[in-house]
């Protein structure tokens, strides 16, 4: 899983550079994101622009990544291709992380 | 009956399902399916390799998951097979969408696995599982078009 990363303040943009977080890719994504929020990043922009495809496993993944963060903790999802966004409503994952179309957007909301 | 059909086959091993997938995804612009629905068949097809890979052979590699691609007059109909450990008979049955609801304000306690089968049934229109006289199991998949 390639990632590229920047702060923003006391936000952590990381952009997924892979187009798939599908179960081959889904335990390293989950590792990095966790190294992120051990590093002492709790507010998190991820974008998902070069993401073609999600299954249950990558969502798996993200949910993993949201419960280390905890209550204080926040993760944004941006960029979201249209057949991805529509994977996130059908398991309604869309009510668990803040979505939206651009990456200025997630980070204004955070701010 | 018209039927267009093709088989392919990967070893059980994850890095080798995107393959699957992109070719499904693929031939689904035959139908013509849209881009939401294309991925949907694809991610409903992924979601039954990835489990005959985990459940099926235990993570195995070596072993093979076949999957046939068949056009028929007014559906398309999916077979993922395996010669593994058979699915409970039940399990179709039990996989409710109701399984994919969650509460956004208490996420800790959200299942990290086990969305697969209700995504497939929220997304096709029929599933069935059979296991033959040789031990192969086939999840079938059909959308109707």
């Amino acid at each position: 899983m390639q990632f590229e990363e920047r702060k923003e303040g006391d936000i952590l943009i990381v952009e997924v550079l892979n187009n798939r977080l599908d179960a081959q890719a889904a335990d390293d994504f989950k590792e990095k994101m966790v190294g992120y929020i051990s590093g002492g990043n709790s507010q998190i922009v991820l974008n998902m622009s070069a993401v073609d495809f999600v299954d249950s496993s990558g969502l798996g993944a993200m949910v993993s990544v949201i419960k280390s963060l905890g209550e204080n903790g926040q993760l944004s999802v941006c960029g979201a291709k249209e057949p991805v966004m529509r994977m996130f409503k059908l398991t309604r994952m869309n009510k668990v992380f803040a979505m939206f179309e651009e990456e200025t957007k997630a980070v204004e909301a955070m701010s | 009956m018209k039927q267009r059909k093709i088989v392919f086959a990967i070893e059980s091993d994850m890095k080798n399902v995107s393959l699957i997938g992109m070719t499904i995804n693929k031939l689904c612009s035959l139908i013509p399916f849209s881009e939401v629905e294309a991925y949907q068949v694809e991610l409903c097809v992924v979601e039954a390799v990835n489990n005959c890979i985990e459940h099926a052979y235990g993570s195995q590699r070596g072993h093979q998951v076949e999957v046939v691609f068949a056009l028929e007059n007014d559906k398309l109909v999916v077979d993922v097979c395996d010669t593994g450990k058979s699915m409970d008979e039940k399990a179709i049955e039990k996989a409710d969408v109701a399984q994919l609801n969650i509460d956004p304000d208490n996420f800790h306690t959200m299942a990290e696995q086990g969305r697969g089968l209700p995504i497939m049934k929220q997304i096709m229109d029929t599933i069935t599982y059979n296991t033959n006289d040789d031990g192969k199991n086939c999840l079938t998949l059909i959308k109707n078009i």
